[in-house]
């Protein structure tokens, strides 16, 4: 049995933002997540860095928030937010009335929202429809979810955090109505793990009701389903909002090669709803040519749904009515001491979420230790003469997505990569080495090709893992690492998680991809057959 | 045509990796896909551009080859350009993109001296140290330019048609009796020929040296004098493929000044004598030399990229006679300037190979293709004499030569 001063259940920005925050501060933790790092709604949402913009007239508190946040990341994770801005865009469709309010509530926000003339903002941005009437620029940002965890990982194992991914929690064993430790199942080898501990953090987003079931207690977490869609290229430099009243399929978000709209707002009945129907994205696409009109020429890449854990207290408002404020629950005042949960709120403002709930964790620790995580980087940049010295070894283009999506392992995959005898691209469309591969394939909390996926965007591209997941199971199994699925079955299950996306808006040219990687491993590859074959 | 929309149509099938001449021969290529498509992904998002954009040779069999029509190298050519507006291309490339403007300044000199780069070794090594291979052969200078033989050329009276020829760079410095020979077949089939002075540099080694704004002075100058013949409905052709190439490709590279010139497209000129033929203007059966004589074709790639089929090598085996087989072994790899570049000579020689054997192992002594620097190259990678189609028509039906 493993010993623990506290066990935070989660593995998204929050879970893993209060791993760093607890790290930092001294505290001794372990984080169980049943997924994959980031695998949740940490990863299933626009990627975008909320300026406050978007909530400003509704929610002036959340906005502040937003703002405050939005400039602290700019400063702590460089890595992993772009260097851009927002547009807010009044439409033919918006109401003129909401412009001045609207300016008005930013103001008290705190959100600079300058008017850009409109012949200028489309002299930036082309693909804007030209009818359009007026146009703010404002702080908004693209923020890369996948990667900022990841960060925030690395840098809590730094401090002594641990990570157990592919975790599920099973129990949360409790004496005279204090929590004792939890029991957690490897979800990959069925194998139990029991950790005592002296306090047990929920921070399970969309699943934190579940976590609350468990010690028989009740919470009023609302999984709310929101579907975006990936476009194939960056068809605006900047994040475009619609200037009117929040609602669906009103923001594009470029970020890195690809461009994200979205979003609906369906009630879901389950944390994990992460179908796509088909009529959410058609719905989307029909929103979304208002701000683009040739959206329809674009290549869908995807379509991908992710719940958003919104908190609902009785009686209050569901889906956009609903607040995208955050709540912790202190579990003591329903009589069990030990329990904390988080629960609501958005990435933008993951770290303060983290910062609160340390603070209360701390108080009842009787730890005295100050809250860093808005002043230090999350990570250390990598040098100018590591980036000169990787250009040796990975395309032009590669450079910068390799060094800030590694972080601080970036040196370690370089001197890697030199070592090698030559360092392919195992995946062209996002433009990921061997070298990358290899190293965070041998990470423990890589136990597929999924996790590997998440960290490096392997098979997120145009192809989407038609070549590179092949290329990828091939030099991995020569490499020996120990995954513990078959590389037919890890294959099977990466191809099948990607087609997954692809099925809900198979038209078009990606209908053209999907046709050929069918070809590839349905066909050429029998893919189906290997996996009969290993049963029998 | 947006060509970032054209980008999405990439199933990155990898097709044109297989097709790229230069990929097959050098590692330093990236190759088609990743610089095109894929690179281009990355472009909207950052700087920096990979070292290989200067291997692609624009010989564009990547486009012949996509399935999917994906315009891939006019994305690289898109992007060397852009790149080359913040980083000014060197000294030894701005001299092989402004042949013209060479041609124009030694065509008062004596041969011997224009030519002077050939045998003298102190220039060889001066052209070295610029980074132009003392391996490579370069054109030779004509003793006279086609304006001028052109201008001293007595057309016959009484011709009733015209047609208006763009002569391009090649005919007009080194090759200018390719162009007589065109004159004098339509002064034959019964056209009177115009050759505007206003016409200048069709642009291709401005734009793929990263002379962006020269080529677009070019471009603009040459569709003013076209829309003119356009409008009086008198047709303007070319015996250079890379040349009519250019004029097809100007609403890619110069959008704007497309849109106001309506169609930049440009003819061919043996499309044109076929079509002589076909209405009896011209007749390849009454040739007065009918004697036995094997021709090996080569197809430029520029002419197999703008899908009009190979209209010299069919007038070729129109002749009496004549025993014409299509080499069909790629590209040359000259790629206009590319080949006599230093660091890319190997490269081009490389390329090429599969040509030049085939040639040699044909046993056949005549070579014929339409494009000027495919013959600078064949001369070079095999021994053999080339001709240009037109001239060896005319040699077959005038028979003096």
């Amino acid at each position: 049995m493993k010993h623990t001063t506290v066990v935070i259940i989660g593995g998204g920005a929050t879970g893993i933002g209060i791993l760093r925050d607890l790290s930092m501060r001294g505290v001794k933790a372990i984080l169980l997540e049943q997924g994959g790092i980031a695998s949740g709604a940490s990863s299933r949402y626009h990627g975008l860095l909320h300026s406050g913009g978007r909530y400003a007239v509704k929610d002036n508190e959340a906005a502040k928030e937003c703002i405050e946040e939005n400039m602290i990341l700019r400063r702590i994770g460089k890595e992993c937010v772009e260097e851009s801005e927002g547009f807010f865009v009044l439409t033919q469709q918006d109401d003129p009335d909401f412009e001045k309010p609207w300016v008005e509530a930013c103001g008290r926000a705190g959100i600079t929202a300058e008017q850009v003339d409109v012949k200028e903002a489309l002299r930036l941005e082309p693909a804007l429809d030209p009818t359009i009437r007026a146009v703010y620029r404002v702080p908004d940002s693209s923020v890369d979810g996948f990667r900022l965890v990841w960060h925030n990982a690395m840098s809590a194992r730094r401090y002594g955090g641990e990570m157990l991914t592919h975790h599920e929690v099973i129990a949360i064993e409790q004496e005279a109505g204090k929590v004792k430790g939890v029991r957690a199942r490897n979800t990959m080898t069925g194998e139990e793990l029991r950790i005592s501990c002296d306090m047990v953090v929920n921070a399970a987003g969309s699943w934190a009701a579940k976590i609350v079931q468990l010690v028989g207690l009740e919470v009023g977490v609302q999984p709310d389903r929101g579907t975006l869609i990936a476009f194939n290229h960056r068809f605006t430099s900047r994040i475009i909002n619609r200037l009117h009243q929040s609602s669906d399929g009103d923001i594009f978000v470029p970020h890195g090669s690809i461009t994200i709209l979205g979003t609906t707002s369906f009630h879901a009945d389950r944390p994990d709803a992460h179908d796509v129907p088909t009529a959410d994205i058609l719905k989307l696409l029909d929103i979304g040519e208002v701000l683009i009109p040739n959206l329809r020429s674009y290549r869908i890449l995807r379509a991908f749904a992710g719940t958003r854990p919104l908190y609902v207290p009785k009686g209050a408002a569901a889906g956009r009515g609903a607040s995208r404020g955050f709540h912790v629950s202190d579990h003591s005042e329903e009589g069990l001491e030990g329990m904390v949960s988080i629960f609501g709120g958005k990435f933008t403002t993951y770290r303060l979420m983290a910062e609160k709930l340390c603070d209360l964790v701390c108080q009842k620790l009787g730890v005295h230790a100050e809250c860093r995580t808005a002043i230090e980087p999350i990570i250390e940049s990598a040098s100018p003469e590591m980036l000169e010295k990787a250009a040796k070894y990975f395309p032009v283009h590669g450079v910068p997505l390799a060094a800030n999506r590694l972080g601080e392992a970036f040196p370690v995959v370089v001197e890697k990569a030199a070592a090698m005898k030559s360092n392919p691209l195992l995946c062209e469309c996002e433009m990921v080495s061997r070298a990358e591969i290899e190293y965070v394939a041998a990470d423990p909390a890589s136990q597929n090709l999924t996790d590997v996926r998440l960290r490096t965007r392997l098979g997120m591209g145009t192809c989407q893992g038609t070549y590179c997941s092949l290329r990828t199971i091939g030099a991995l199994t020569e490499c020996n690492t120990p995954f513990a699925m078959s590389p037919a079955d890890n294959l099977r299950d990466f191809l099948q998680e990607r087609w997954k996306g692809l099925r809900p808006a198979l038209w078009g040219l990606q209908a053209r991809e999907m046709d050929l990687g069918r070809a590839v491993y349905a066909a050429t590859l029998n893919i189906d057959g290997a996996k009969n074959e290993q049963k029998n | 045509m947006n060509h970032n929309t054209n980008l999405d149509k990439c199933v990155a099938c990898s097709t044109c990796v297989v097709q790229c001449p230069v990929s097959e021969v050098t590692s330093k290529f990236i190759g088609p896909r990743m610089l095109g498509p894929a690179s281009q992904r990355f472009r909207l998002l950052n700087d920096g551009e990979d070292n290989s954009l200067s291997y692609c040779t624009n010989c564009k069999n990547c486009d012949i080859s996509c399935p999917h029509g994906v315009d891939i190298s006019n994305i690289n050519m898109l992007a060397r350009a852009e790149y080359c507006r913040e980083h000014r291309p060197s000294f030894r490339d701005w001299v092989l993109a402004h042949g013209e403007l060479e041609a124009k300044l030694v065509r008062y000199l004596p041969t011997f001296l224009a030519n002077m780069g050939q045998a003298n070794p102190i220039t060889k090594l001066l052209l070295s140290r610029l980074g132009i291979s003392p391996k490579a052969d370069l054109p030779k200078f004509a003793p006279k330019q086609f304006p001028a033989m052109f201008k001293a050329y007595k057309q016959p009276e009484g011709l009733t048609k015209k047609v208006v020829f763009y002569p391009g760079c090649f005919v007009k410095a080194y090759a200018p009796q390719v162009g007589m020979d065109f004159v004098w077949l339509m002064n034959k089939a019964g056209y009177y020929v115009e050759c505007p002075d206003t016409f200048s540099c069709c642009g291709t080694p401005l734009y793929t040296n990263g002379f962006e704004e020269d080529a677009r002075k070019n471009a603009a100058a040459n569709l003013m004098e076209m829309a003119k013949w356009h409008n009086e409905g008198v047709p303007v052709m070319s015996l250079c493929p890379s040349c009519q190439l250019m004029f097809k490709e100007y609403p890619v590279y110069f959008p704007d000044l497309a849109e106001t010139a309506g169609s930049t497209d440009i003819g061919d000129c043996m499309q044109f004598v076929i079509e002589c033929i076909e209405r009896g203007e011209l007749d390849p059966a009454s040739a007065a030399v009918q004697t036995p004589l094997d021709i090996i074709y080569h197809a430029p790639c520029h002419l197999r990229a703008q899908g009009i089929g190979l209209p010299g090598f069919d007038i070729l085996r129109m002749l009496p006679g004549v025993n014409a087989v299509n080499a069909d072994a790629g590209c040359c790899g000259i790629s206009g300037s590319y080949g006599f570049k230093k660091e890319k000579y190997d490269i081009a020689m490389a390329v090429g190979s599969k040509l030049f054997e085939t040639i040699k192992d044909s046993g056949i002594e005549l070579v014929s293709t339409e494009c000027g620097t495919c013959k600078v190259q064949i001369m070079h990678g095999t021994g053999k004499s080339v001709a240009h189609p037109l001239s060896i028509l005319r040699q077959r039906l005038e028979g003096s030569n």
